[in-house]
């Protein structure tokens, strides 16, 4: 690697260098040319001439004009060699080479909401409808990492998704579910929870004599989430965020080696405020930082490549998207083989989770988030994901009921099952608007790639406040367009009925009495540990901060102790003190 | 129309911002001055509204618990005396039961995520005017 050039300028070397073979002979294309002008001068409307190009405008779109129609002189510059064939470099058409024939993806539905026991039913239920993952969402004083009985916690305990204050919790919740099959996921957005969550998960496999070796699954652990997209009473600086990120891809790697130990979340910086663009290129810029500290640790990047996962979204703009995911994919290859000279094909596979977006989904009129999810869903699928949660149509109002949450599952299975669409490899590839798009989206991905590299890094440009602005300026600027109607979302500011009926749904609500049966249970286990070694591993822990030890072996040793999430907390910021983020007015 | 303050906040995990940056933009393109708090307990944010004399107190809630925690509020709001000229609003997802309900216990509006400007405007104004 070199440091002194950024990725572009390194990518734009290699292009040149490679050998290129035209797709299109030049007379070809002249002939085209001409008889495309002959065209747009004779047929085409005085009017659909003047607005040939125009930028359509979604929610989180991209700001990419499109033509009225597209030829193979938009795609004058392609060759075969940019599209390759599925499962070989450079991957645009899928990573493997027989994508959904061989394996459907990964139908992978949000769950957590209730008691840790009526969560263990949803996820058994799920997977006994063909669910094939499980993914666990936290409430938010998990999330938070705030125990069920601090006071902050208050009202706000299993509300939205499973409250899990020690390793035991995660007893009840896997309860007959074997994770030595199952693919889990375990929603815990930052570094400082992945470090807590982690060991607890692998402390219950302990306990029921599961070989950390046998568990699949990932964890978010991205420091972005924890310092930009989360809101918080209080925060540990950007660069000991990352820190904590990088012991845990280093201990995970290491002893959990199936499973994916960074799972670089775009989709919530997205549907916060930012462009599909910076979704990708901020992800990108934390996965160029990430294997570079791991490459001064002492490791490869194809070996931290390998298990480096993506989470996106997927919002409205239908070939926006399905162009997004290819061009990512190009890209993330051409990043790991020019820039980091990885070998590992494993290393080169931009493998992604897909959710679709939350944003888009109105209050008026539900039914019609079915409609919008299921859009977005193919959309992902012919964007070749991995894995999918699809948005339930209900999550304007509360969690998903279980039938919205079947629903969702559903809408998955009917495009698997009775599309036909999984039948073949990259069906849009070759269309010469959705390679055209590929391109335009791998450029603009590249330029703002570039930007955050030139201002020294994606963990500088968090400290100064690049990314928190970018937001800020982008929910202003949506927020406009919303109210002035340039975006349309129907029922909500288009087309809207003109007497609105609340509809009649089930909706989740706070249950105070098994709040506090879960807090006196949290009491207990305090009173029943060995509370003098917890709290020797604790200052261990401690002491493990603030050298450079790996902080993720010594919250292991915590959490068998019984260390609560908000033991673990605490011990974070006292070591690493607290972080003022930048304002955001 | 008088000088307009709105304290905004955030029950102490909400770790959703978009709509509170969101109804921070609206209120000031209005002309009124907002205070953003962040993510406080009703403790500190009617220690707040009192140190800043704020008219309006908004809060921001994705994550349930909004009927606890605004019982909490409006309690202590009455105990530190400034209950009876806050103006209090409530905006994010609840269900739809919990606005009947915050409307019963005292606050002026509550605003799920497709409100308008216009109509979280038109609430505070109106609300200030009732007063003056």
């Amino acid at each position: 690697m070199d440091p002194g050039r950024t990725t572009k300028e390194i990518l734009n070397e290699t292009r040149s260098q490679t050998e290129r073979t035209p797709l299109y002979s030049p007379a070809a294309l002249e002939k085209l040319s001409n008889s495309l002008d002959q065209w747009l001068n004779s047929v085409v409307s005085d009017r659909d001439r003047e607005q040939f190009h125009t930028t359509p405008i979604s929610l989180v779109g991209f700001d990419l004009p499109r033509s009225l129609l597209y030829t193979p002189l938009n795609i004058a510059g392609t060759t075969y060699e940019d599209l390759g064939f599925p499962g070989q470099e450079p991957y645009t058409r899928g990573i493997h080479p027989n994508m959904y024939r061989g394996k459907f993806l990964t139908m992978r539905q949000l769950c957590g909401a209730g008691s840790r026991e009526q969560i263990n039913q949803r996820i058994r239920s799920l997977l006994g409808h063909g669910a094939s993952g499980v993914n666990l969402i936290l409430d938010a004083a998990t999330i938070q990492m705030y125990d069920s009985d601090e006071p902050e916690a208050k009202g706000q305990v299993g509300t939205v998704g499973a409250p899990i204050d020690c390793s035991e919790d995660m007893d009840t919740i896997f309860q007959n579910i074997p994770i030595d099959e199952t693919s889990v996921s375990i929603v815990t957005h930052y570094p400082q929870n992945t470090a807590i969550l982690m060991p607890m998960y692998l402390v219950m496999a302990e306990r029921r004599n599961i070989p950390w070796g046998t568990l699949q699954g990932s964890v978010q652990n991205d420091f972005v989430m924890e310092t930009v997209v989360r809101s918080a009473p209080q925060y540990i600086s950007p660069r000991n965020a990352f820190r904590i990120q990088c012991d845990n891809i280093e201990f995970i790697r290491k002893h959990v080696p199936k499973w994916n130990c960074v799972t670089l979340n775009g989709y919530n910086v997205r549907e916060f405020g930012t462009s599909g663009i910076t979704e990708m290129s901020v992800a990108l810029a934390n996965a160029i930082e990430t294997i570079t500290e791991m490459q001064r640790r002492g490791y490869e990047p194809d070996y931290t490549g390998e298990r480096i996962a993506f989470f996106w979204s997927v919002a409205s703009d239908f070939f926006g998207e399905v162009a997004r995911l290819r061009a990512v994919r190009r890209l993330w290859y051409r990043i790991m083989r020019y820039r980091f000279q990885a070998k590992n094909p494993r290393a080169m596979w931009m493998r992604c989770h897909v959710q679709t977006s939350g944003l888009s989904l109105t209050r008026e009129e539900p039914m019609n988030n079915i409609v919008r999810a299921a859009y977005q869903a193919l959309a992902a699928i012919l964007g070749g994901a991995q894995s999918l949660h699809v948005d339930s149509y209900d999550e304007a109002y509360s969690v998903p009921s279980e039938e919205a949450s079947l629903l969702s599952l559903r809408t998955q299975q009917v495009i698997q099952a009775e599309t036909a669409v999984t039948d073949l490899v990259d069906p849009l590839g070759g269309s010469f608007y959705i390679e055209s798009l590929t391109n335009a989206m791998e450029q603009s991905i590249l330029d703002e790639l570039d930007e955050i590299e030139k201002m020294g890094g994606l963990i500088l440009a968090v400290e100064k406040g690049w990314l928190h602005r970018c937001i800020h300026d982008h929910i202003a600027k949506e927020q406009q367009m919303i109210a002035d109607g340039r975006i349309k979302l129907i029922g909500r500011n288009y087309l809207r009925s003109a007497e609105a009926k609340v509809p009649d749904l089930w909706v989740h609500e706070n249950d105070a009495e098994a709040e506090a049966m879960i807090g006196q249970k949290l009491r207990l286990r305090r009173e029943q540990r060995d509370n003098q070694e917890l709290w020797r591993r604790i200052d261990n822990l401690r002491l493990a901060c603030r050298t450079n030890d790996n902080v993720m072996a010594f919250c292991v040793e915590a959490v068998r102790a019984g260390a609560t999430k908000g033991e673990i907390r605490r011990a974070f910021s006292e070591a690493f003190g607290t972080w003022t983020p930048p304002r955001w007015l | 129309m008088r000088h307009i303050k709105v304290l905004l906040a955030q029950f102490p995990l909400e770790t959703h911002s978009r709509g509170i940056i969101t109804v921070a933009g609206m209120l000031r393109d209005s002309g009124m001055e907002v205070v953003l708090l962040g993510n406080a307990t009703p403790q500190q944010i009617v220690e707040t509204a009192v140190q800043e004399d704020a008219d309006v107190i908004g809060i921001s809630t994705y994550v349930g618990g909004e009927l606890t925690l605004s019982t909490d509020l409006l309690n202590e709001a009455t105990k530190k005396g400034i209950r009876d000229r806050t103006l209090f609003l409530l905006g994010g997802v609840f269900p739809p039961r919990s606005a009947v309900e915050l409307q019963k216990m005292g606050f002026r509006g509550t605003f799920p995520p497709s409100s308008t400007k216009e109509e979280i405007v038109a609430c505070i104004e109106e609300g200030m005017k009732a007063w003056t």
